[in-house]
């Protein structure tokens, strides 16, 4: 029994482990901003490259997202329609498996 | 692993569109392949693009107190090989240029060659590697993707340290100063990925055993005994 969901059991903890990771450190670590990494690495380029990080402008003109709310609305859009995907290609594979076992019955 | 739009001089970016570019018409040549031969396949291409699509939209807490995403290519690396992932890359990539600031049309080359073709190319290797021998199939899938995941960001820290030397230690300096913001920060979370890819791949293969039985994505021996024992 246990061995037959031992991924899923795998899968559970290491969530579960990741999510008290993410407790510790933002409970015990000094400064721990939780900005994007993308964001840290620009820090660093300003740094490496002696410019202000206000000095790098983007070469080619882009759409930026007026507020946190609307970039994170867009994001949900993204993994929404991934989730729409994958949830129904996996409902159609039931559905079809499922049809097949039951004309094998007939 | 986005470089951002304007952080990386133009000659830089030149380069890397010219390595993506021939990559991602290798891709579109393979997509339409897959497509002609067997358009069974085309639902297993929507579950994992679908899957690129939603972790890839995921920026997740990490020990180093900062956020960082995964990048879902392995599953797709395995299935249909590195040119596929990177055509589906590049589509998930231009629209976080184009609407959310995420990299920018200028960097995509770059982006598209960390995300899209180096780390599924990596995954690819290492899934090739395993496949005919006797590791358990389910290790198989989540070293790809793992690995997949933790590559694709060792490459942005090259790119990176490519284009920004540091002035005392030249390159080797900035490549470990930029692997410690970008590849640290992604063990946790290359892992975590790793684990849930194998597991959705356990329900393909519960679900549709044939289909990857028949794209030879692993032999029908090795698939019959992953349904028997997990």
């Amino acid at each position: 029994m246990a061995k037959n969901y031992l991924l899923e059991i795998l899968a559970v903890v290491a969530i579960l482990a990741f999510c008290g990771l993410f407790l510790f450190t933002s409970s015990t670590m000094e400064g721990a901003e939780f900005a994007g990494s993308d964001n840290v690495g620009s820090g660093l380029i300003a740094e490496l490259s002696g410019k202000s990080i206000d000095s790098f402008v983007p070469l080619i003109p882009q759409y930026e997202p007026p507020s946190g709310e609307i970039e994170s609305c867009l994001f949900a859009l993204q993994s929404a329609l991934g989730g729409i995907f994958v949830g129904g290609v996996f409902g159609f594979w039931l559905g079809q498996k499922k049809s097949l076992t039951e004309t094998k019955v007939n | 692993m986005h470089i951002m739009e304007g952080f990386l001089p133009w000659q830089w970016c030149i380069v890397w569109w010219l390595i993506a570019l021939p990559c991602l018409m290798l891709g579109v040549w393979h997509l339409k392949k897959v497509m002609e031969k067997d358009r069974e396949a085309l639902p297993l291409l929507g579950v994992t693009g679908g899957f690129i699509f939603i972790l890839s939209s995921l920026k997740l807490p990490s020990v180093t107190g900062s956020c960082s995403h995964p990048t879902g290519t392995g599953l797709s690396a395995i299935c249909f090989g590195p040119w596929v992932t990177s055509v589906i890359c590049a589509i998930v990539l231009l629209f976080q240029s184009l609407f959310l600031a995420h990299g920018g049309l200028s960097v995509l080359g770059a982006n598209i060659v960390s995300m899209g073709i180096v780390g599924p190319l990596v995954g690819y290797a290492i899934y090739r590697m395993l496949k005919d021998t006797r590791v358990n199939i389910y290790l198989t899938v989540f070293l790809a993707t793992a690995l997949a995941d933790m590559f694709t960001y060792i490459t942005t820290s090259l790119e990176l340290a490519l284009a920004y030397p540091a002035e005392v230690g030249g390159f080797g300096t900035s490549f470990v100063m930029f692997m410690a913001i970008f590849a640290v920060t992604q063990v946790p979370l290359a892992i975590v990925e790793g684990i849930v890819l194998a597991l959705v791949f356990k329900y393909i293969v519960a679900l549709k055993p044939d289909i990857l039985i028949r794209m030879k994505i692993f032999s029908e021996a090795q698939i019959n005994k992953a349904r028997g024992e997990a």
